[in-house]
């Protein structure tokens, strides 16, 4: 039986809970509340229901044609299942969190909406069966997260926003271009064919790398490469959920899980070695790699430092993409998950340090530890995973693309991998540091910079169980790694289809 | 039962520390006892699972997949490990009772101190028994980082400007090591396709570049045990930490580099390349190097510990060498292990016992004085291998090289361990001029007088293979022996010589102070590249945004062009029209 219904209520779910928060007036506060829970209940529903249908060996497909050949596409493969997930789970997360962090502030309801909307277009570009339909869900996503960027609507947020557009929109054109260009030289675009675009290689060679380098171009805006990646940083005005959410599943996981969809599903990976593409992206994934870790250092703002260390994760994933061999692969997509967890542990913990303490400068976290030991626990979890150390989900990731490196001969990916977790250690242990070994106002030295009682707790609840709860998957994910489902099981499950075919 | 046993020794020590967490909530810092019985537990569990008898765990739910085992090497390392911890555990509940007293009546830096040390001792150990038992690579690597990053709460306990120091240099050499440590392992695993450290040692016999692999796994475990040029961090961090804390770092932690290298680097494989072959010789002098260097560096330091220290870096520097004859003589190595074992175990007992001698002679015991000083030469004596399990080690390993016709190797060790006596008496004579009496606690002295008998009577209780130790003959008791008096002679007519000369004490912690000025140019570096590039950055955007406004401008002379044309549509019409009219007529003509 073919669940043609499955995907799509997966989407309808979070973009009619878009639409009723719109109508709905501004101050039912409690009504929001459980709409937005509701809805991030029931997507996490579909997609476990989803993700027993795939390991049953049966993909949901949703498909309409729209005109000749083109075809609005939603089918739930092994590759999208696993960003479904991972987007449904940390939206559930985040929604908590934001509500939390929220509380009291105006102009919720369009918050909400756009939240809504911005995670639909997260699920449609994880469902997308070929590159059209990526493409709307695609360019949705920038303009549902224009608003949320400017959310607190200062004079920086407006700057950063229409900075964020204008690298967006332009990338979009970029890839429009690339996709029109591909459909009318192969009229092939969908994800789910076999043979890839390996019968084209003979006549259109250097068309076909041109139309790659069109479409990881345009990808690569969001998933924030350099030297794509100047809106990132500016981004960081956006209120701490949006932050969490942009750099752990949203925008920039979009734009490498577009890369993943190009090579992987629409090129093929033997094309895209044959084309040589795959070591320019290598070196241009390593350049970002070492680029974002040194501007991290520089950096004396949690969250600027934090987004940094995001352009250099991210380009993790594209670097195991483009080691041809399965270590890697299983690698990038493994790291797609872990930094998702990871990342969006480190935003919310900054986010629970502004608004609870007025922390934005590294400098003031000295003995936070002992002010608010579960946050800071959760920082350390998430920390610690970013320099991949043991046991946390970072150290799995850059042990297998370590091994991809080796298996693909190429040597010197080993020393940057080791150049960076050594620059991440240089950028995350000071952090730590100050967390746990300096004395600071709570020890009764000076104050906090803008001390707030949110809870009972150390913090508002709604604000710290999210933080917690992605810190404990977090060190699950690594601890645990050979149980079935975990985080590198499913990943290997989709690399062995992938090098199968 | 036993692995009843292996869970209780994970997780007894975490459960302590749980437990210590609890504690600090519930309990009042008036009435707050950080070393309290279930604390001193911490390595109780694991101490009995090294006598639990050999076996073998897989899990395949644990990170890469698990592979535990108590072996023949494992079991010995274990107990003596075990054993130091329990030791060093009463010894810092005696240290620390008077620090605890100041935390109960108010002060809160002590109050911090102690709750950082208490929690995070027994996540040390579980790091350092996690390794031991490891035979994957993951809980390897695990086990490895878990010690020695808790451990730098053991270093920087005292938290003056000496111990942040030497907590500096211990983490910055830490990290330095755990990254040489995995580029090296993922080399090898990667080549191997291998989740175990047996694949790894297979991997680095036989692979081309072996020698690297091995080299770089040399070198980042190296940092753990002190190779030359890596040591630094030893008499750096040994002053300025507690003694307990000494004791394990110097006795058990130290160790583990070593037990490290045993279980990566293909030592007394049959078929050696060219390369390995080298590598091992390249390590044997760097051993030597270390032993004998840092004996005559560490015999002008002042204080007992930083000497200690030295003597360290120096012993290491001998089970350097050993490790390095695996390599460059494999024949050798199956006769050597056990000496290197039990060598291992008896020098992280009696170093054990040395530093927390330095403790006592601070807070000197109400007894006569000669017996204290006689129980403190101990140690000392057995670690220079005149006597007590110092002389049975010295001779297992000694009779391994002999039987392999390696005497110039037993000539130098022999010398280093003049050495050894220079920097022992040494540093008794400086506890002798820094003593002070004040009385030790019950657990002070009753800790260190058990790692004492320990210390002696090493082969008695460390689980080693049958027939594997054996007293030395009668006639070779001499040759174990002399070092020792030429070495308190030395050092005697060292002092009488120089007693007319002024000489500084140089500093602790040597070549660190060459690292430090060129770690620091490095960072600046760094840091000035950064800016360079956010310059770099910021100069491109000025350009972009000026071309952008340049082209806008030109678009905006554009619509002024139309401005003006609208301006003059009739007239333009009319000429336009003309001009078509002439085109018509010139046509026609």
């Amino acid at each position: 039986m073919n669940a043609a219904w499955l995907p799509l209520t997966a989407i309808a779910a979070s973009l009619l809970a878009a639409v009723i928060i719109f109508s709905l007036p501004e101050e039912s506060r409690r009504l929001r509340t459980s709409i937005n829970l509701l809805a991030a209940v029931i997507k996490i529903t579909l997609v476990t229901l989803m993700i027993q249908r795939v390991v049953a060996g049966d993909e949901a497909i949703f498909s309409f044609q729209i005109v000749g050949n083109i075809d609005f596409v939603l089918r739930a493969d092994a590759l999208g299942v696993m960003f479904a997930g991972l987007s449904s789970l940390l939206w559930l997360c985040t929604t908590v969190y934001a509500i939390g962090y929220l509380e009291g502030t105006a102009n919720r309801k369009r918050f909400f909406g756009f939240f809504s909307l911005c995670v639909a277009s997260t699920l449609g570009i994880a469902l997308a069966g070929n590159l059209f339909t990526f493409l709307i869900f695609y360019e949705m996503l920038t303009l549902s997260t224009y608003p949320l960027v400017v959310h607190s609507g200062t004079d920086k947020a407006l700057n950063a926003g229409r900075i964020y557009l204008r690298y967006t929109l332009t990338a979009g054109v970029v890839l429009l271009f690339g996709v029109v260009l591909l459909y009318s030289v192969t009229g092939e675009h969908s994800f789910a064919s076999e043979r890839g675009l390996g019968d084209y290689l003979g006549d259109h060679r250097t068309l076909l790398t041109f139309i790659f380098a069109l479409l990881v171009g345009g990808f690569a805006v969001k998933a924030a490469m350099v030297p794509l990646h100047g809106w990132l940083p500016r981004a960081m005005v956006a209120p701490a959920p949006v932050s969490a959410l942009l750099h752990a599943v949203a925008v920039v996981k979009a734009g490498a899980f577009g890369i993943l969809r190009v090579i992987y599903d629409l090129y093929g990976i033997e094309l895209s070695v044959e084309l040589g593409v795959t070591t320019a992206l290598a070196v241009a994934a390593c350049i970002t790699i070492i680029y974002g870790s040194v501007r991290a250092i520089a950096q004396h703002e949690l969250k600027p430092r934090l987004a940094f260390s995001t352009i250099s994760q991210v380009s993790y994933i594209v670097l195991g993409v483009s080691l041809f061999g399965p270590f890697g692969t299983i690698g990038a997509l493994a790291h797609l998950l872990h930094q998702g967890l990871m990342k969006v542990t480190l935003f919310f913990c900054a986010g629970i340090y502004a608004e609870e303490l007025g922390i934005h400068r590294i400098d003031e976290m000295d003995g936070a530890g002992k002010r608010m030991p579960l946050t800071s626990l959760a920082f350390t979890v998430g920390a610690l995973g970013m320099i991949g150390l043991p046991p946390f989900a970072g150290f799995i990731t850059k042990w297998y693309l370590g091994i991809g490196a080796i298996q693909a001969e190429m040597y010197w990916v080993i020393a940057v991998l080791v150049a960076s977790s050594a620059l991440n250690a240089a950028y995350f242990l000071p952090i730590v540091y100050r967390l746990w070994f300096r004395v600071g106002p709570a020890h009764g030295h000076g104050s906090w910079p803008n001390e707030q009682r949110l809870g009972r707790l150390e913090t508002h609840g709604w604000l710290l169980w999210p933080a917690v709860f992605t810190a404990v998957i977090s060190l699950a994910a690594g601890l645990l790694a050979g149980l079935p489902f975990s985080p590198l099981d499913w990943a290997t499950r989709v690399a062995v289809g992938e090098y199968l075919q | 039962m036993i692995t009843l046993l292996l869970v209780s020794a994970l997780c007894w020590p975490l459960c302590v520390m749980l437990l210590g967490v609890w504690q600090a909530y519930r309990t009042p810092a008036v009435q707050r006892r950080y070393f309290s019985w279930w604390w001193l537990s911490a390595a109780w569990p694991a101490l009995l699972l090294a006598y639990a008898g050999e076996s073998q765990w897989i899990i395949d739910a644990w990170m890469l997949g698990g592979q535990w085992s108590l072996n023949a090497l494992s079991r010995p390392w274990l107990a003596f490990t075990a054993l130091l911890w329990s030791f060093a555990a009463f010894h810092a509940r005696g240290y620390f009772a008077k620090e605890q007293a100041k935390a109960q009546t108010g002060d809160h830096a002590a109050e911090r101190r102690l709750l950082r040390l208490a929690l995070l001792w027994p996540l040390t150990f579980v790091g350092n028994v996690l390794l031991i038992i490891a035979q994957d690579i993951a809980s390897f690597y695990l086990g490895f980082a878990v010690m020695t990053f808790a451990a730098y709460a053991l270093v920087i306990h005292n938290g003056t400007p000496e111990a942040k120091l030497g907590a500096k240099a211990y983490l910055i050499l830490a990290v330095i090591g755990e990254n040489l440590i995995l580029g090296g392992l993922l080399w090898a695993a990667g080549s191997a396709e291998t989740l175990l450290l047996e694949g790894v040692r297979e991997e680095i016999a036989t692979a081309e570049y072996g020698a690297l692999m091995a080299g770089l796994l040399w070198l980042g475990l190296g940092i753990k045990a002190g190779v030359i040029g890596l040591h630094v961090w030893l008499p750096l961090a040994h002053p300025a930490a507690p003694a307990p804390a000494s004791a394990v770092l110097s006795g058990a932690m130290i160790k583990a580099g070593l037990l490290g290298w045993i279980y990566v680097l293909p030592l007394g494989e049959p078929a050696m390349s060219e390369a390995l072959v080298r590598l091992g010789e390249i390590i044997l002098i760097a051993g030597l190097a270390a032993a004998f260097g840092a004996a005559l560096y560490g015999v002008w330091q002042r204080h007992p510990k930083a000497i200690l220290a030295y003597s360290s870096i120096s012993q290491m520097g001998m089970l350097t060498a050993m490790i390095a004859m695996g390599l460059a003589a494999p024949d050798v190595w199956p006769l050597l292990l056990p000496g290197v074992v039990l060598f291992a175990a008896h020098h992280a007992l009696a170093k054990g016992a040395l530093f927390m001698g330095t403790s006592i002679s601070e807070h000197l015991p109400r007894w006569p004085l000669a017996v204290v000083w006689i129980l403190l030469a101990l140690p000392a004596l057995s670690l220079t291998g005149a006597f007590g399990a110092g002389l049975i080690s010295k001779w297992t390993v000694k009779s391994a090289l002999y039987e392999m016709h390696h005497e110039q190797l037993i000539t130098l060790l022999t010398w280093a361990a003049i050495g050894t006596s220079a920097l022992v008496s040494v540093s008794l004579w400086r506890q002798w001029q820094q003593r002070s009496a004040g009385g030790s606690h019950p657990g002070q002295w009753g800790a260190w007088l058990a790692t004492l008998v320990a210390a002696l009577m090493t082969p008695v209780w460390l689980p080693l293979p049958e027939a594997s130790v054996a007293i030395p003959p009668l006639k070779e008791w001499v040759s174990l022996m002399w070092p020792l008096p030429a070495g308190v002679l030395m050092i005697g007519f060292g002092l009488l010589l120089t007693r007319r000369l002024r000489i500084g004490t140089p500093p602790a912690g040597d070549l660190w102070w060459l690292y430090a000025p060129l770690g620091y140019t490095v960072v600046n570096a760094l840091r000035l590249s950064g800016a360079w590039l956010k310059n770099a950055k910021s100069t491109s955007v000025d350009i972009t945004l000026l071309i952008e406004k340049q082209v806008m401008r030109r678009l905006t002379q554009l619509t002024g062009m139309e401005g003006w044309m609208r301006h003059h549509t009739s007239g333009l019409m009319m000429a336009l029209a003309i001009t078509l009219a002439l085109l018509l007529i010139w046509e026609g003509a």
